[in-house]
């Protein structure tokens, strides 16, 4: 199960991320909260993301003895750069238009 | 032990009965894998049929074919069919019948749950067809959305046809699910780690996995909408504070991430023959494995690309175009893989070699037309026309037809034992792959001239009138080269020569086996060390059905097999695993009694059903497990193991665990619902809430404390207790609640309430049910399964409880 939940980590911080931030946003503008604090709420969120998800990748690496191992640490690392690339449209669109 | 007195002994034990009996007893994967696909294949043919009735419509314009009411019933059949009746039990017949011959098991972990899925397959299907040839089909598109498919609407039971008859097939497919889960991760070859585990099995863990998270966002909407038809709780109903959106949101995040359940396993066969017809090995297994993984979760992040134009801020559309882009790489990583594979191996052009060219081809097609539908304006333009059908044709086709296509002409030999005569196949696959690529091809051209989709006639001055008979003509190529494939295989049977074992000289452990494969598999278990057990040692069969590996023997008349540590496949103990059974077929009977009870409005009746099935559920668990202690018994090699009766974590523990993955995903759906209704919906908040009250919470709470404890030490009257008071808190708090159909508040409020309901008065029941047991016998120091896997259910019902209490009382305290 552990070699399992490695090979997840990287890809389940992605998840949680998405479903945060997602939900985030669902509330920013169904409440509609002042623009600019909103914007830098969402902001925030992607950095701990991107920080977490960085986390996770630098923990996996760290352990590269078998195949699995170096697959886990390589989706590690997606999971970093899917949290980076999914939420490019915060720095760069509207946020409830 | 001489070989052939082995294979007497196990035979006696694993055998399916003769005749009737058989047919309704049996349990064995072989068997039911072989009625899946046998079934599957029915179902596609019907769904070509209708999809022959479309084109016959549409080859000519102003066609008086058939009127638009039965078009309707047509195009959502021919969806609902291919997708729900065909695609998805065609792979789980699969990987029912291959998965414990490639991991070197005897059977499925959990053969008794494989056989009432196949029984609700198959009634849950029948339902469906019945209903379309009374005229009474599904006719609001294979999506459903709301408001077409609600009561307005569709007054008839048309929707109700597909909300109920798609549940109850979806209930196999959750069983297939845990069942494919739990074989990967415990029923493996002594040995076989997970690294070493064939690529086949990876494809299907992810896919199974993908299952167990997929399907609950769907079947709680069918549930939900089913429950708005039937007693009018507005859950989609804007004016009471409902949201047809939520159908969407919940039909999308399990649309999409279908699509992806429907590739993986055909991607999986892919990988699977492709090294075998190009006489290498599989070029970068880990990045194979990386790529299995990461489309896994990253296609549960694109559901809302098919909401693009629902009014959704442009923020969020920006999140899920950015997923729906990232996809397509773990994709190119494994075509890319793919080619490497072909380039640096020899291939023979046989007939799966022929298949999987012809799954390149379509599928890279469908590829770059997805591109061009992904490019906002072009969408813009192409946005339900016939061009999207024909794009959705190319990749589905692509990516699933004809790689199951070779999938079958490659384990076709395993399953009959028999050579293929004369080049029927290679004409089929002609006709297939002329006849599509007709049809699809040109329907791109029609679609980019404007025609949309869905509709059942068009004028002739639109220009469309050729494409579209030549696309007709094509379709009928199609058929014609289906009906070779069938009539190719029936010859096979009937008048192929025996074929040798092993034909494609393939390394994966179902070719070590006698072909056709004896019910049992292999007649002793074999221990690996590598990727390719049998490029290691191509005598391995041989030498298995000599006897030479482990649990050679038949002992007690059990059905065994080895269970492994997860990781490491070192083994931990023996599965005993449970024979033909009545309970099963009863069960599904029963199930189909309750489904049709509500489909027949008969809601008084339906109750009497669920009474059954708990009955059913009672003995078919009671049937199971022994009075004595057994101890570890010798399997061979010198080693020795406990038995399931006596394991810690049993293969029906795990099941339970994944059962209850699925049905937290269920629960968290439900939440969302609500949530997403109370911001988004509007006529929010409600006229009334929930009035505060301590007593009732209270209650719940001391229920849910009674519980945990009362699971933990042992005390079981405790634990019992106790999740009765969760029903009476649940109660409690419903009769302070504002009636369910008077807004979507009190909906979503009972829908809350029923789930915590369910789960505790189940919970209570496991308990009643432990009582019993132990009054009889069954448990001991050593044999305490039950107790553990009673634990896992009551926990959660407590959890759940809770988290109910909390959604439902706090907006009152807060108010
Ligand atoms: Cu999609």
């Amino acid at each position: 199960m552990r070699v399992l939940l490695r090979l997840s980590a990287g890809l389940i911080g992605w998840t949680v991320a998405f479903c945060l931030i997602y939900a985030l946003h669902g509330l920013g503008c169904a409440g509609a909260w002042d623009a600019s604090r909103f914007r830098w709420a969402m902001l925030v969120a992607w950095g701990i993301s991107i920080a977490a998800t960085l986390g996770v990748a630098l923990w996996l690496t760290r352990r590269r003895r078998t195949g699995l191992d170096r697959a886990a640490a390589a989706l590690g690392w997606v999971g970093l750069a899917a949290t980076i690339i999914t939420f490019i449209p915060i720095a760069i669109v509207p946020a409830c238009a | 032990m001489s070989a052939l007195k082995l294979h007497y002994q196990l035979h006696a034990i694993w055998r399916t009965e003769p005749g009737w009996r058989g047919h309704l007893r049996s349990v064995n994967h072989s068997d039911m894998g072989k009625r899946f696909i046998v079934a599957a294949f029915v179902f596609f043919a019907i769904g070509g049929v209708l999809a022959m009735l479309i084109r016959a419509q549409l080859a000519t314009p102003r066609s008086a074919f058939v009127g638009p009411e039965v078009y309707n019933q047509l195009f959502t059949m021919h969806g609902s069919i291919m997708m729900f009746l065909f695609a998805i039990p065609m792979f789980e017949g699969l990987t029912m019948y291959l998965l414990p011959k490639m991991l070197g098991s005897r059977d499925l972990a959990l053969p008794r749950l494989s056989a009432l899925g196949w029984w609700c397959y198959l009634f849950g299907g029948t339902i469906i067809i019945v209903a379309m040839l009374a005229g009474v089909a599904p006719d609001a598109g294979w999506f459903l959305y709301p408001p077409l498919s609600g009561k307005t609407y569709t007054p008839g039971i048309n929707s109700d046809v597909w909300l109920l008859g798609i549940t109850f097939v979806e209930i196999s497919a959750m069983c297939a699910a845990i069942e494919i889960t739990v074989t990967i991760l415990k029923l493996r070859a002594a040995g076989m780690s997970l690294d070493k585990m064939p690529i086949f099995a990876w494809y299907m863990l992810a896919t199974a996995g993908m299952m167990v998270f997929g399907f609950p966002p769907l079947i709680l909407g069918s549930i939900l909408l089913e429950v708005e038809r039937a007693f009018g709780w507005p859950f989609y109903t804007p004016e009471l504070g409902g949201s047809p959106l939520l159908w969407q949101h919940l039909f999308w995040l399990f649309g999409h991430p279908e699509v992806y359940i429907i590739f993986l396993p055909a991607a999986g066969a892919v990988s699977t023959i492709l090294p075998v017809m190009a006489r290498t090995r599989l070029l970068a297994h880990g990045a194979i494995v990386a790529a299995i993984m990461a489309l896994a979760f990253l296609s549960f992040g694109l559901w809302v690309h098919h909401m693009f134009t629902t009014g959704i801020p442009h923020m969020a559309l920006g999140f899920f175009s950015a997923a729906s882009a990232l996809v397509a790489v773990p994709t190119a990583v494994q075509v890319f893989a793919w080619i490497g594979t072909l380039w640096q191996g020899r291939p023979d052009l046989k007939l799966p070699m022929l298949y999987l060219i012809g799954f390149f081809i379509v599928f890279v097609i469908g590829g770059l037309t997805g591109v061009m539908l992904a490019m906002v304006p072009f969408d813009a333009q192409a946005h339900d026309t016939a061009f999207v059908t024909a794009h959705l044709h190319y990749v589905l086709v692509g990516g699933f037809v004809f790689p199951m296509l070779a999938a079958a002409y490659y384990w076709l030999p395993h399953i009959t034992g028999r050579e293929r005569v004369l080049q029927v196949g290679e004409a089929a696959f002609w006709l297939i792959f002329i006849g599509f690529n007709m049809t699809f091809f040109l329907m791109h051209l029609t679609g980019l001239l404007g025609m949309p989709r869905r509709i059942d006639t068009y004028p002739e001055e639109m220009g469309w009138t050729w494409l579209n008979l030549l696309s007709s003509v094509g379709a009928f190529l199609q058929a014609f080269g289906f009906a070779l494939v069938v009539i190719d295989v029936l010859l096979q049977i009937r008048l192929g020569r025996m074929h040798r074992r092993n034909p494609w000289r393939a390394t994966t452990l179902e070719w070590a086996m006698p072909i056709p494969s004896p019910t049992y598999n292999f007649a002793s278990l074999p221990v690996v060390a590598s990727r390719d057990p049998l490029a290691d040692d191509p005598d391995l069969g041989v030498a298995l059905a000599r006897g030479d590996g482990l649990l050679a023997n038949g002992r007690s008349g059990w059905r065994e097999t080895i269970a492994v540590d997860m990781t490491s496949g070192t083994p931990e103990h023996v599965a005993i695993l449970p024979g033909n059974s009545w309970w099963p077929i009863l069960t599904a009977a029963m199930l189909g009694g309750f489904f049709l009870a509500m489909l027949a409005g008969l809601y008084v009746v339906a109750p009497v059903f669920v009474v059954a099935v708990v009955g059913l559920g009672w003995c078919w668990a009671w049937s199971n497990g022994i009075r004595i202690d057994v101890g570890p018994v010798p399997i061979g090699n010198g080693l020795s193991l406990p038995t399931s009766f006596e394991a810690v974590r049993t293969t029906g523990w795990w099941g339970s665990v994944f059962a209850l993955c699925a049905s937290a995903t269920l629960f968290t759906a439900l939440i969302f619902g609500y949530v997403f209704l109370w911001t988004i919906a509007p006529n929010w908040p409600p006229p009334a809430l929930i009035a505060p009250s301590l007593a009732g919470p209270l209650l719940g709470v001391a229920g849910a404390a009674a519980a945990v404890v009362g699971s933990r030490s042992g005390r079981r009257t405790l634990g019992l207790a106790g999740q009765l008071a969760i029903v009476a808190a649940m109660v409690w708090l419903l009769a302070a609640a504002p009636s369910p159909s008077s807004h979507a508040y009190g909906a979503t409020s009972a829908m809350l309430a029923a789930y915590a309901i369910f789960h505790a008065a189940l919970a209570a029941i496991m308990y009643a049910f432990l009582i019993a047991r132990a009054r009889a016998g069954f448990h001991s120091q050593a044999r305490d399964g039950e107790t553990r896997i009673v634990r896992l259910w009551s926990d959660h019902a407590a959890g759940a409880g809770i988290a109910v209490i909390a959604l439902l009382a706090l907006p009152g305290w807060l108010a």
